[in-house]
């Protein structure tokens, strides 16, 4: 090869080309990290990835923030710290009666991809299809006792209840239950949306691709015809499990939004990341152990009562959330109707009155294995369960599960795993009206959600006539009593609902429910 | 002493590389073996006001993420990464020993399948085979052996097997069967004895590997359960609480560098004194 060739295949340096070249990369690695929302792109950290496709099979936060982002409903959450709705679909929506809502759509609000005006018929169709037995939907609980949508126009229909159910409003018409889906693109999908890319949309944003395990592209929906359209070219729900591992990737700039472990706070709150910021928000989650009331080991109401008084939950607050969540008193968090001023066994335990159930129980040497979610908060917190319970004589064995594996453990269409359940400590999310939480509970969904197999005939009244109950003050005591109930059967033993820190980028205003969870709509640019 | 020094125990002491694997084994042996009496703590107390503690006169590795001293908790992670490796080490040498032998002596036919197998096995990547077997049985340290022997017999028994078939067709081996010797002397007076230098040299350098798999298990989170002090848990809470201190990831690595160093000297010690070809070229 001729000298000259060579020069050009090889680029020959000198030291001083080589020193100037160096000195750039270490400036290049010194600015700061440019996070992806300045790109009019926008990456949003979901902890649980969305994974169905249809909102009839939804089960969980992470489609809400999907669905938010791509679908409509009649309302919407507003972003802020107090819990409000705005007009989304609707034009007007009104509580006509205690067992009758009506509503009328606002005109010209249309589907993408060709699929038309969105219409009457297609609220009526969403919601029936929920009450349909065949669909066998998992948010069934959500609607309550609605029995029909009656459409009365082209754009406008009544819904109709058996009995009065004010929880509506809270919990079904802005959430999951009532993300309004298309007649016309479910009839030609055979009923039930099975692919990846949904055929048509509403919101601000249209799913690109789906990368199962990593994230769901979304990127401008150039048909929608809202109040709110798209900030951001494209939206990424980025799916990253572990807290730490987030945080790690908000600093290296591939994340714009996330929340971050109890246990960043106060680094973060001192010495966070150039270019960030940290909001603190209360949260409505629960956490609790819960004890299956139908394990041979766990059937006398001793043992659950021992297990509950030998659990110290402060010093799972301490250690696992760092002493900056608080004790939780139920399910229902501070701030909703129902909260209880204060659970009936003291947040500290007892490990001597744990020993003395054991013995009048006759139980001695108690082995029972508690199962966790592969969190670090969560293993943190089973191993103070573990030294704590073990001063009541007590031996707590600790199984970890992934995601996948730990929220099939109780569910008897997954399997003969709930034969074998004996503890866990569980989290569920929360919407902010009381109804939400008891409904879990309830005698129905024993081998759905309700994982300890839980059933009392006094609660499952308490939450059927709380939900129609329109007084305030009354609801407040029935779901205070509903609470006492779930604690004297020893099934369980509540921990906290603790914090929601959330880390992102100063370019960035989140749009955040007042519990810190994101709205993916909302989110602009500073 | 000429005797003494003319051994196998004679030549690895003037070899200076064994001398140093010997020392760090021993030293880990030991702590091991004392951890409850050399630990200055239990290593499952909690000192919650010490949390994320760098190393100091109190606590010399520091303390984790619930206030625990790590060095005691190392030296319980000593226990379970020698037993282990020790026992998944021999259980699955021993299982590849017999399985190399009966492939090097057997028909065609089984020597080929057994050979189909043991390729198999170690086609698949190690630490994928484990997380899927792991997946199938319950979390513990009994799984993470069976899980150890399984993903590791099939090297011995390729080795084994090798060996056994060059000795097979050796002209000693040739010459002891024209003399009518039985087959159970020739297996054990004759393949035996040579085929277990090799053997026990891949042994030396197995064992850090087999260590490693267990961590590798426990800071995957399908080893051992929260709370069990093997190194690989340590290795996992210092990558979970890594912002909030260096020092438990650097504690939980030091072991593991020990020990696979000491094992990996002792292994290669091994294999100067034992194998004849290097022997003869010193």
């Amino acid at each position: 090869m001729p000298k000259t060739a060579m020069h050009r295949a090889f680029p020959v340096l000198n030291r001083r080309q080589l020193l100037a070249g160096a000195a750039g990369v270490s400036a290049a690695a010194m600015l700061p990290v440019k996070a992806w929302a300045q790109e009019g792109r926008l990456n949003i950290r979901v902890y649980t990835e969305p994974d169905d496709f249809d909102p009839v099979d939804a089960s969980g936060f992470g489609e809400a923030l999907l669905y938010g982002a791509i679908y409509r409903n009649l309302i919407q959450y507003e972003s802020g710290d107090e819990w409000s709705y705005r007009l989304d679909l609707a034009e007007s929506i009104e509580q006509t009666s205690d067992t009758t809502i009506e509503f009328t759509l606002k005109e010209g609000q249309m589907w993408s991809d060709g699929y038309g005006e969105i219409t009457a018929e297609d609220v009526a169709f969403t919601f029936e299809r929920i009450l349909d037995p065949e669909m066998n939907s998992r948010i069934l609980p959500d609607v309550g006792t609605l029995s029909r949508v009656e459409v009365t126009g082209r754009y406008s229909g009544v819904f109709h209840f058996d009995e009065a159910f004010a929880p509506f409003w809270w919990i079904a018409l802005p959430y999951l239950a009532g993300t309004i889906v298309c007649k016309a693109a479910i009839e030609d999908a055979g009923g039930r949306i099975t692919t990846e890319v949904p055929p048509t949309v509403s919101g601000p944003y249209r799913v690109r691709e789906l990368r199962p395990g990593e994230r769901w592209v979304l990127e401008r929906n150039e048909d929608y015809t809202g109040d709110i359209p798209a900030e951001y070219e494209r939206l990424d729900i980025v799916y990253i499990g572990d807290e730490a591992s987030a945080e790690i990737a908000l600093e290296a700039g591939d994340l714009d939004f996330t929340e971050v472990s109890p246990g960043s706070v106060t680094r973060l709150q001192s010495n966070p990341p150039a270019g960030t910021a940290m909001s603190m928000h209360p949260s409505l989650f629960y956490v609790w152990v819960g004890m299956n009331m139908e394990h041979p080991k766990l059937q006398d109401i001793r043992v659950r009562q021992a297990l509950q008084y030998a659990i110290n939950v402060n010093a799972i607050i301490e250690a696992a959330w760092y002493g900056v969540a608080e004790p939780s008193t139920g399910i229902i968090a501070p701030g909703l109707i129902g909260n209880r001023p204060e659970s009936l066994i003291p947040p500290q335990g007892d490990p001597q009155r744990a020993r003395e159930l054991l013995a009048e129980a006759g139980v001695e040497n108690l082995q029972v294995t508690l199962n966790v979610l592969n969190d670090v908060t969560f293993t943190t917190a089973a191993q103070v369960m573990q030294a704590t319970m073990a001063q009541a004589g007590i031996q707590l064995n600790i199984e970890v599960h992934e995601s996948g594996s730990f929220w099939t453990l109780g569910v008897e269409a997954d399997g003969d795993r709930w034969r074998d359940l004996e503890m866990i400590m569980n989290r569920f999310s929360m919407l902010p009206d009381p109804s939400y939480a008891t409904a879990w509970f309830v005698t129905e969904q024993i081998g759905d959600w309700n994982w300890e197999r839980f059933s009392d005939e006094e609660f499952d009244r308490l939450h059927r006539e709380a939900g129609t109950e329109t007084d305030d003050a009354r609801r407040d005591e029935m779901y205070r009593r509903a609470q006492d109930i779930m604690e004297e059967s020893g099934a369980y033993r509540f921990i906290t609902h603790g914090v929601t820190p959330n880390l992102f980028y100063n370019n960035t205003v989140p749009g955040t429910r007042p519990d810190g969870l994101p709205l993916a709509q909302y989110f602009r640019r500073a | 002493m000429s005797r003494f020094r003319h051994t196998l125990i004679g030549r690895l002491a003037r070899d200076p590389l064994a001398v140093m694997a010997i020392v760090i084994i021993a030293a880990l042996v030991v702590m091991a073996v004392f951890a409850d009496l050399i630990a200055p703590y239990d290593y499952t107390a909690m000192h919650m006001t010490d949390r994320f503690a760098a190393p100091s006169a109190e606590f010399w590795l520091g303390t984790d993420n619930l206030g625990r001293d790590t060095f005691s908790r190392l030296l319980q992670g000593g226990r379970i990464a020698l037993t282990v490796g020790l026992t998944a080490v021999i259980i699955s040498g021993l299982i590849g020993l017999v399985l190399g032998m009966i492939a090097g002596f057997g028909p065609r036919w089984l020597d080929n399948a057994l050979l189909f197998f043991f390729d198999t096995l170690r086609a698949y990547p190690t630490i994928i085979l484990a997380l899927a077997l792991a997946a199938l049985m319950p979390r513990g340290l009994t799984t993470v052996i069976v899980v150890v022997v399984i993903t590791s017999f099939a090297e011995y028994g390729r080795v084994v097997r090798t060996q056994t078939l060059s000795l097979k067709h050796s002209e000693f081996i040739l010459a002891e069967r024209a003399m009518g010797a039985s087959f159970g002397r020739i297996v054990f007076h004759h393949i035996l004895p040579n085929v277990l230098g090799p053997f026990f040299i891949l042994a030396a350098m197995n064992l850090p590997v087999v260590i490693t798999i267990e961590a590798g298990m426990s800071f995957l989170g399908v080893g051992v359960p929260p709370g069990t002090p093997s190194w690989g848990s340590t290795l996992k809470d210092g990558f979970d609480h890594i912002r909030q201190t260096p020092w438990l990831i650097l504690a939980g690595g030091l072991p593991l560098i020990l020990v696979t160093l000491g094992f990996t000297f002792l292994g290669e010690a091994l294999r100067d004194q034992l194998d004849p070809k290097l022997r003869s070229g010193r």
